[in-house]
């Protein structure tokens, strides 16, 4: 028989989450999303209680969760803040790669100071010319006797102008397509390196995202993650990990509208009566409910799916693409059901609907979720 | 400085409870109970007196019913006990604060102690009498509603202010003594990730209730829960003046809580 129910240590761990997020986030998610302030004090906390570093095993400083005890954190995060949570676990998604692609001493060297301290590191695949064309990157790796030489730029990269630490996807030759792309470690303190100004964003404005330049980084052969040609794969296998928390990202969004809505539509009087009380009023936060369920229990079968060796690659595309999908949904379902406060600033719900907009974006847009949930739910038929 | 720190579960605050059949008890079906209020404020200051005197231990004892008496030792694990013991309850008996002392001090009695320490009334029925009993069972001395406690290593004495309605008392007690903490002055921590999943691997020494332990003398007939609020009043106003004004001849004529 499928269990759904949480062990007593998950239960512990999601109070936890819970706790740090209503009483450490929520309170300054207004004021950070108003003014794009980057909380330093609170992202310190969350690295304090090992919040930062979920996916790194213990054995190199990590807190050493599986995807799916990192969905139950993330979801409770996402809850009081969406761009805070996405500086929060930018972590997971930098240090992956290593993770994935690093030999033992590489992540003796790289993973054990990094996680000593409280530190940001970067994930940089995406550039101007393209995100969801990975295979196409043209920022170039040239060898040079016991050195790359990287030179290109990336864009949208989160907690770039905070971090001190960068795993960047070059290509050793664009002829190549995926098979040149090769993955690097670089530190902020390469020559060469500079990370652009922060980005003015739409949501997730808690969140710091910027360019990163690379003019002739010098980076020593030893600092390389895998082979040549080996980082396609090394980012693929990543996000693979890294897909379905931004599900839960997106669920805490989601359920965070719905219970504003629930808790709103019980006291806003409309015709003599609260708005809970009328069907037009029911039947929307119903099928806001039915959303935020079902995106949960995708996410936590994704998760199920990669803790127990599967490659999720389908449950974890699927899980992301309907969670976000729902998250917008259901943010802006919330912000009907407050009318015209809704569309204030005063009131909580638009800024869900701008935080929720991002998750069907980043981390592979959901037009290529699709497209690898048809690649692989065709294949049997093939 | 050997501190032991009595805990009890209690539902959570945003719990809505429910009486059982029969009136007599609450229903715990669906309850969360956590470590909570002044208990929570009495482990963090065992914790930071801990960190203030060297080689001290922080011992949590607590009496109740499984699975939420070993919940609320390892979430005290978690935020930094060092050892953990559960007196098991037989079902039906933990509600009684005086049967509830006699478990506890038989525990205490038998390990180390300079320091017990203990929220001054518990989260859930409030009585309050579980720190005077363990005082009492231990023939040491207890002291009630009590703050910014310290320990003055010159003096070997523990400082602290009981504040009462009249004022406050400054006092200086001997070891080992009991000390009900009073509640939320010392911002209690959170419990980090990676303790709270080695926390689920500590062990905690189980000790069976005693047998000779007499029952409550006394039981409370029944339970009722408070009676629904009343609606809230919206007063209509264009104006914050006006909203003032109004709410103010409403405070005074109505409320009467001002002439």
């Amino acid at each position: 028989m499928p269990d759904f129910s949480l062990s007593a240590e998950q239960e512990s761990l999601r109070d936890m989450a819970r706790k740090f997020a209503r009483t450490e986030m929520a309170p300054h998610a207004a004021e950070c999303d108003r003014t794009a302030r980057f909380p330093e004090e609170i992202y310190r906390k969350a690295y304090d209680l090992g919040l930062m570093n979920l996916n790194v095993p213990a054995e190199y400083g990590g807190s050493g969760l599986g995807v799916f005890d990192q969905c139950l954190i993330v979801e409770e995060l996402a809850h009081a803040c969406g761009g805070m949570t996405t500086s929060v676990i930018a972590n997971c998604l930098a240090l992956e790669p290593i993770l994935l692609g690093g030999s033992p001493e590489q992540k003796e060297r790289f993973l054990k100071p990094f996680c000593a301290d409280y530190h940001f590191a970067s994930f940089c695949l995406t550039e101007p010319s393209g995100g969801s064309d990975a295979g196409g990157l043209t920022t170039r790796a040239r060898r040079e006797g016991d050195h790359y030489i990287l030179d290109g730029e990336k864009c949208f990269i989160t907690n770039a102008p905070h971090a001190s630490l960068y795993t960047v996807f070059a290509t050793i030759d664009p002829s190549l397509r995926s098979k040149g792309i090769t993955a690097f470690v670089v530190p902020r303190n390469a020559a060469g390196l500079s990370p652009g100004k922060d980005e003015e964003k739409m949501g997730h404005r808690a969140s710091s995202t910027s360019t990163v330049r690379f003019d002739g980084v010098r980076v020593p052969v030893e600092d390389r993650l895998g082979e040549e040609g080996g980082g396609f794969s090394i980012a693929m296998r990543t996000l693979d990990q890294t897909r379905t928390p931004i599900g839960a990202l997106a669920t805490g969004i989601a359920q965070a509208a719905l219970d504003h809505a629930a808790a709103y539509s019980l006291k806003r009087q409309s015709f003599g009566k609260p708005i809970s009380q009328h069907q037009a009023i029911q039947i929307k936060l119903a099928n806001m409910a039915q959303a935020v369920h079902a995106a949960r229990l995708l996410t936590w079968h994704a998760a199920w799916t990669i803790d127990r060796g599967g490659k999720g690659t389908l449950e974890s595309s699927i899980a992301k693409c309907f969670a976000s999908d729902a998250a917008l949904h259901v943010a802006d379902e919330a912000i009907q059901t407050f009318g015209g406060y809704g569309y204030m600033k005063e009131y909580p719900v638009e800024k869900l609907l701008r935080d929720a907009k991002l998750t069907q974006i980043y981390e592979g847009a959901n037009e290529i979720q699709r497209t690898v949930i048809a690649r692989e739910l065709l294949r049997p038929y093939a | 400085m050997e501190i032991v720190v009595c805990i009890k579960p209690v539902p959570e605050a945003e719990t809505r409870l429910r009486v059982a059949p029969g009136g007599q008890t609450l229903d715990a079906e669906g309850v969360k109970f956590v470590l909570a209020g002044y208990d929570e404020s009495a482990l963090e200051q065992a914790l930071l007196l801990k960190e203030s005197v060297p080689g001290s231990k922080v011992h949590v004892v607590s009496y109740g019913p499984p699975p939420r008496t070993e919940e609320v030792l390892r979430a005290a694990i978690a935020l930094g006990a060092d050892l953990a013991t559960w007196v098991e309850a037989p079902a039906g008996t933990a509600g009684d604060p005086i049967v509830a002392a006699r478990a506890l001090a038989g525990a205490i009695s038998s390990v180390p102690h300079d320091l017990v320490l203990c929220g001054k009334q518990a989260g859930d029925d409030e009585a309050g009498l579980v720190p005077p009993a363990l005082g009492e069972l231990l023939s040491i001395p207890d002291f009630g509603s009590v703050a910014e406690l310290r320990w003055d290593p010159s003096l070997a004495r523990f400082k602290f202010l009981r504040s009462t309605d009249a004022g406050g008392e400054r006092w200086e007690a001997p070891t080992p003594c009991v000390i009900g903490l009073q509640q939320a002055w010392n911002d209690p921590r959170t419990a980090k990730l990676p303790n709270i999943l080695k926390s689920r691997k500590a062990p905690i020494a189980k000790r069976p209730a005693d047998p000779s332990n007499p029952g409550p003398r006394s039981v409370p007939t029944t339970f009722e829960l408070p009676p629904p609020r009343t609606g809230a009043r919206m007063i209509e106003y264009k104006t914050p003046e006006e909203a003032a004004q109004k709410l103010v001849r409403i405070l005074r004529e109505e409320a009467k809580v001002f002439p």
